[in-house]
């Protein structure tokens, strides 16, 4: 392929006392590439996407970022290891104002000392300003910057998914996965976001995952797509392809039956 | 926002002198007792906000973590210290410390737990604690623990608890707003957000609640030599709500809501004893009426999450 692989996902299994959620699954995203994960209500999207995230451990399989082995890894450490997700129903900390939110993630990425903290040393103030000057920089980007010291829970619904992919970049991940982004938006609001995510994985250099509903979105800006059905990988390919793909028209609209022979 | 602001401190350090004069000088003792068991209060309550009220987790084992704090100081000053009240500063500390390993080895199993559960096992622990105290003759079992050396006048005991008052506050509200805080705070509104954006949550709150037990062990010592007796019985489950409600109170999530609401929960009762009584005990219904109208006219708290400053 030529192509430099940033997630590799290999065998994947995964059971729910007698259920197979996730079947062998086999995937991976290049680099710098937008791939589009899809597939009918209960097919496994989630449950692969807690198993990227560090939420639950496969039963067999890997997964991984670049070369590193992630699958044992808690959710906190495969966000260090470069992986920052949003989440379907929001989950801002909404009693955190909108750069205290953005701050907390930074935050992670940098040693700011107990003992400074403790005494609040001039150092400290300092530092911590510099970063809060980021956050600030970073959200004028996307043009919250005017809402800085809004409690994010105050934010109108359209920002407050916006704030939660800014506080996502704030982790400085490589890759970024959108959760249902378009949950909930009309269609002006998914124009929006459709251009929101090519603007952020251009200017941030990102590869990004997407997992959606919502077809018209994921078709139109999805460079490969990767459909599940019933916890099994069925098809794996350009946005055209999968549309024709029989198993896919199948998993979505139902088999198609002579009525007389 | 920064308390060690040069006039601020400044100011409190005057009127901590001022304070201390007056009662010195000018009220009786009793006046004095109380004034220094508001500033214990006030740890106890600082300690147990920090857990409960910046994390979000729910502790009712305050009590427990100072039963140690106390019994440890009490014994280190009587067995290796002759009963010299100034060691107390040192077997205060050591008392603080025995309290934070304890709290390790509760936090360890225990974070695995979320809500409720918690305060079962502090609750639990508390328990554990008060049974092993109740049990052990060499500190008297239940008959209790006399003869704790205390501070040789008002104006010592003063000093040293209002300097500990002022570790405590120090400490808790420079983490509260910290980055430390921050994390807490986002652990408190949504642990699995916190998790995803790199807060190792578990390593957390044990920090968290290392924090808390150092500080209610703290506070139990110097409840010890202040009252210069104690049993197992005084550091029971109504204890540790009594420091809950102190907490709640001022504001879950604000310092010096913790030390206002101490201050007044400290000087209520007292107040109220005054009242006629008229054969019955008047005190007993007007304090809970008043915590009660508290809760339907200000859920939060006093302060909220603010600080008064």
């Amino acid at each position: 392929m030529g192509n430099s692989r940033m997630l590799s996902v290999d065998n994947l299994n995964l059971s729910f006392g007698g259920i197979k959620a996730v079947d062998q699954v086999t995937f991976h995203i290049n680099e710098h590439e937008l791939l589009g994960l899809i597939g009918p209500n209960g097919a496994g999207k989630t449950t692969v996407f807690n198993m990227i995230s560090g939420f639950y451990k496969a039963d067999s399989g890997t997964i991984k970022l670049r070369d590193e082995v992630i699958n044992e890894l808690s959710p906190d450490e495969v966000n260090k290891a470069g992986i920052a997700r949003t989440f379907q129903n929001i989950r801002l900390f909404g009693q955190l104002t909108v750069v205290e939110n953005v701050l907390l993630a930074m935050q992670q990425t940098e040693t700011l000392g107990w003992k400074e903290s403790l005494l609040r040393t001039k150092s400290y103030r300092e530092k911590e300003a510099t970063l809060k000057a980021h956050c600030i920089d970073l959200l004028k980007i996307f043009s919250l910057d005017h809402l800085a010291e809004e409690l994010a829970c105050n934010l109108p619904y359209g920002l407050q998914r916006k704030l939660e992919i800014v506080r996502a970049l704030a982790t400085k991940p490589k890759l970024l996965i959108l959760d249902e982004p378009a949950a909930g938006m009309n269609h002006q609001e998914t124009e929006d976001l459709k251009k929101l995510i090519h603007f952020v994985k251009q200017k941030f250099n990102l590869t990004v995952l997407l997992i959606e509903h919502d077809m018209k979105l994921i078709m139109s800006i999805c460079e490969r797509i990767v459909v599940l059905n019933r916890g099994v990988k069925i098809a794996d390919g350009t946005p055209a392809e999968v549309k024709a793909n029989q198993n896919v028209i199948e998993a979505y609209l139902g088999k198609r039956t002579q009525l007389h022979g | 926002m920064n308390f060690l602001a040069k006039n601020k401190l400044l100011f409190f350090a005057i009127s901590f002198v001022v304070i201390g004069a007056i009662c010195n000088f000018a009220l009786n003792s009793y006046i004095q007792a109380l004034v220094v068991s508001f500033m214990i209060n006030a740890i106890m309550a600082l300690s147990l906000n920090f857990i409960t009220g910046v994390a979000n987790q729910f502790s009712l084992g305050q009590a427990g973590f100072m039963a140690l704090g106390a019994y440890t100081s009490a014994v280190l000053t009587k067995v290796y210290f002759a009963d010299q009240w100034y060691f107390i500063p040192l077997t205060a500390f050591a008392g603080a410390l025995v309290s934070t390993v304890a709290g390790y080895l509760v936090a360890l199993p225990s974070f695995k737990l979320r809500g409720d559960y918690l305060a079962i096992v502090t609750m639990g622990f508390a328990e554990i604690v008060r049974v092993l105290f109740l049990n052990w003759d060499f500190v008297g079992g239940p008959r209790g623990y006399n003869g704790v050396v205390k501070w040789p006048d008002f104006l010592v005991s003063y000093g040293f608890t209002g300097a500990a008052l002022f570790l405590t506050f120090i400490v808790l509200y420079h983490l509260k707003i910290s980055w430390f805080g921050r994390n807490l705070w986002a652990l408190n509104e949504d642990e699995i957000a916190a998790e995803v954006m790199g807060t190792p949550i578990a390593k957390n709150k044990r920090f968290a609640f290392l924090f808390s037990s150092f500080f209610a062990g703290l506070g139990g010592a110097l409840y010890g030599h202040h009252l210069g007796y104690f049993s197992p019985a005084s550091f029971g489950f109504l204890m540790s709500v009594q420091i809950l409600i102190f907490a709640v109170l001022g504001g879950l999530g604000s310092m010096s809501g913790s030390v206002l609401s101490a201050g007044i929960l400290t000087a209520l009762p007292e107040i109220l004893r005054s009242l006629p009584t008229g054969g019955i005990d008047i005190r007993m219904i007007v304090f809970p009426i008043l915590l009660i109208l508290l809760m339907i006219l200000r859920p939060q708290g006093l302060l909220g999450r603010k600080e008064l400053f």
